[in-house]
């Protein structure tokens, strides 16, 4: 899906004095890829194999749902994003040096790495935060409050003040859970709504946007008119209908606004995918005799993917604000440490203990805002078109 | 195909999707397990009731012992004669409750949409024809704070700032202070930079990028040439073509990011209005005024998209309405 069929770009764009048709695609790997598609069946087979064993035929599943579908996620992403990225050198060296242009997006995409390798590793690592009512209140470090705030402090007291330690480097809520834990937790459930709901809506997207613009007529008739009516109903608000009918959980939200927040992506991709139906290399496939579904994938897909790839990032802060509402909303599995359901245990405390409510909308605030800036710069950095005119 | 046959075409879509949206929710509705029976039994319960004679009081009021088919008539004749049930949480009729709740909501709503639309049109403007200025780039940088932060989040923080700390306006929203008067006004502040913030920062992207296509195009040029001033050229020759998409956008968009954000708006400083409503209704499994305010704002967006397509066949003599 990744940029990886499209080599004759890395060639002209990277300025080679190869010449186009001198050039041995097999010698290349770029489109043949035996290897990748050997590695992919096989792994994909491994994945299926396990999660039918782990959650469908013994009892007490290794990992939920949602776990699963993270895993997924990030196999997809080795798959079609990293993997492409290490075999065609040239082109990411044109891409970053477009990208590391905009020094903002390069900030914030390391912060979203940081949060993406602490919140997928280390709720492993350190323990799930406990209800501890001695350690309620406690401020955190370098911050002291008033020592009647915390029922016991924690830190050393000093002119009836107490100091924030180390032990709770970002303080306590009402319910002495160290909030440094909690902010970690957040972030594997902040990565795993954006990330997971970001895989089904621009899978499914793509799919019915090239089937539509490539087949046309009836078929495109009856999928835009299907995304219509999805479109007119707003999706917060299904959420709220159905997940006062039925139990709510992490796997519910990612599945109502996965595989109900797509159409927007459907129109972009069939737009896109109609202007490259009419070009001559689609003829030129057809004549050859290419089948719709080689067409669909090996001509199509590749040459939307760039638009793809940069709506679906400005896509992610909008499931991870979503989770977040709902979890300050309590709508959510209260089992789930989310960073929304935190702030709100914060907030009627705000005049003893502000830091409850402020610390992780910090967290949650920067990495909405660095998602934005990277799907900002990935624009600019993947889209020609949009030269000149940003 | 005459605009007349688009438009009623249009109308008659809007009336399937309504219908379709109406048959799911009471699909979900059948296949829901918890849809408020045991709510009200438990309430009937704690009032010394008996539990089982409380259940079938329940599937009586809301005919749950009746055959499939008849349900679902009478849900529909139900809602298209405005008959949405009864509230028994608030005891009244679920049509009153909501009549009570929405001046609440109109009373920062408005002011809110009127600020976004002021502003963020004329920063977007004024950005759009300042290209990569100081004010450009700050604008830009206003916008992205906007569309990322957390609407509940500001929201609280603005309490912690302003309310907590400076005490300067109240905390939380009262009733019974007058529609108006300073004392309500001083505690909409807060609510209505909430809810303006994020659309500002949505009509000021809008609003850039389209008077962008226009900031270089052939007649502005000429006007320049031909001796227009500054503010001639940008009300005239960009503001008016500009304005064809940006009202559109204003319909649909700005409606549901307006809805989503005054939910949690409402619940966070305590505003009595629909979102409040709903959300007190929904902690309290109220199925009837769960049903009523969610739904409300849906028809307000099937409305909105409907009329954002006629007025952009109406405004725009370029779109060529045979296609759809």
């Amino acid at each position: 899906m990744m940029a990886a069929d499209t080599p004759s770009g890395s060639t002209t764009a990277a300025g080679s004095t190869d010449r186009f048709e001198d050039v041995d695609w097999d010698d290349l790997g770029g489109l043949g890829l035996p290897l990748r598609t050997g590695l992919l069946v096989a792994v994909s087979a491994i994945y299926a194999l396990v999660v039918t064993t782990d959650v469908f035929l013994t009892e007490g599943s290794v990992l939920s749902g949602t776990d699963w579908l993270f895993v997924l996620t990030l196999l997809v992403g080795a798959f079609f994003v990293a993997w492409p990225l290490a075999e065609n050198r040239r082109l990411t060296a044109y891409y970053w040096r477009r990208f590391k242009k905009n020094r903002a997006a390069v900030v914030s995409a390391i912060y979203l790495l940081v949060v993406f390798t602490v919140g997928t590793v280390g709720p492993w690592l350190i323990a799930k935060p406990e209800l501890n009512v001695i350690a309620a209140y406690q401020p955190p470090v370098f911050v002291s409050v008033d020592s009647s705030v915390p029922s016991a402090c924690a830190g050393a007291v000093a002119d009836g003040m107490c100091h924030g330690t180390w032990k709770y480097p970002l303080g306590t809520t009402s319910e002495g859970k160290g909030i440094a834990k909690l902010v970690v937790f957040g972030m594997r459930v902040s990565m795993q709504v954006g990330l997971i709901t970001m895989l089904i809506v621009i899978s499914i997207g793509t799919v019915v946007g090239t089937s539509a613009a490539y087949f046309g007529d009836l078929v495109d008739e009856v999928l835009m008119r299907y995304v219509d009516i999805q479109q007119t109903f707003p999706t917060f608000f299904l959420f709220l209908i159905v997940t006062y009918l039925f139990k709510p959980s992490l796997f519910l939200l990612i599945t109502i606004f996965g595989f109900l927040g797509w159409g927007g992506i459907a129109r972009l991709v069939r737009s896109e995918a109609l202007q490259r139906r009419e070009e001559e290399y689609i003829r030129a496939a057809e004549n050859a005799g290419a089948s719709d579904g080689w067409i669909i994938r090996k001509h199509l897909m590749p040459n939307v993917s760039n638009t793809v790839i940069t709506a679906a990032t400005l896509l992610i802060p909008s499931f991870i604000l979503f989770e977040a509402t709902f979890a300050f909303l309590g709508l959510t599995d209260p089992a789930t440490p989310s960073w929304g359901q935190v702030i709100a245990s914060g907030r009627g405390d705000l005049d003893s203990a502000w830091w409850i409510a402020t610390i992780p909308g910090v967290f949650l605030f920067c990495t909405v805002l660095a998602f934005n800036f990277v799907g900002d710069a990935l624009r600019d950095a993947l889209d020609p078109r949009s030269e000149g005119d940003a | 195909m005459s605009m007349l046959w688009y438009v009623s075409r249009r109308v008659a879509w809007a009336v399937i999707a309504t219908y379709l949206i109406l048959s799911l929710t009471f699909g979900l509705l059948v296949v829901a397990p918890g849809d408020g029976q045991t709510a009200f039994a438990f309430k009937a319960a704690t009032q010394g009731g008996n539990v089982d004679d409380a259940k079938e009081t329940f599937d009586e009021i809301t005919g749950r012992d009746e055959p499939m088919l008849t349900r679902y008539k009478n849900y529909m004749v139900n809602m298209a004669t405005l008959e949405w049930g009864w509230s028994y949480t608030r005891n009244q009729p679920v049509l009153t409750a909501i009549s009570e709740a929405y001046p609440y909501s109109l009373m920062y709503a408005l002011p809110a949409t009127l600020i976004s639309i002021v502003l963020g049109y004329a920063i977007g403007l004024y950005s759009a024809t300042h290209q990569y200025t100081l004010t450009d780039y700050f604008g830009t940088f206003t916008a992205f704070f906007g569309i990322s932060i957390p609407n509940f989040w500001f929201g609280i923080m603005l309490i912690l700032v302003f309310a907590v700390d400076l005490g300067w306006l109240p905390s939380y929203y009262q009733t019974g202070k007058g529609v108006w008067t300073l004392a309500n006004a001083k505690q909409l502040i807060l609510p209505i930079i909430v809810l303006s913030t994020g659309a500002i920062a949505g009509n000021m992207r809008y609003s850039r990028a389209e008077a962008l296509e226009y900031v270089h195009a052939d007649f502005v040029k000429t006007a320049r040439a031909k001796g227009a001033d500054d503010w001639r050229v940008l009300v005239r020759h960009i503001f008016r073509p500009a304005l064809v998409p940006l009202m559109t956008i204003l319909v649909a968009d700005i409606l549901g990011l307006l809805f989503a954000g005054a939910y949690i708006t409402e619940v966070v400083f305590q505003i009595p209005g629909l979102g409040l409503l709903s959300y007190k209704a929904i902690v309290q499994q109220d199925t009837a005024l769960v049903m009523a305010t969610t739904l409300i704002p849906v028809f307000i967006a099937i409305v909105g998209n409907l009329l954002q397509d006629i007025a952009y066949t109406v405004l725009d003599p370029r779109i060529d309405y045979g296609g759809r």
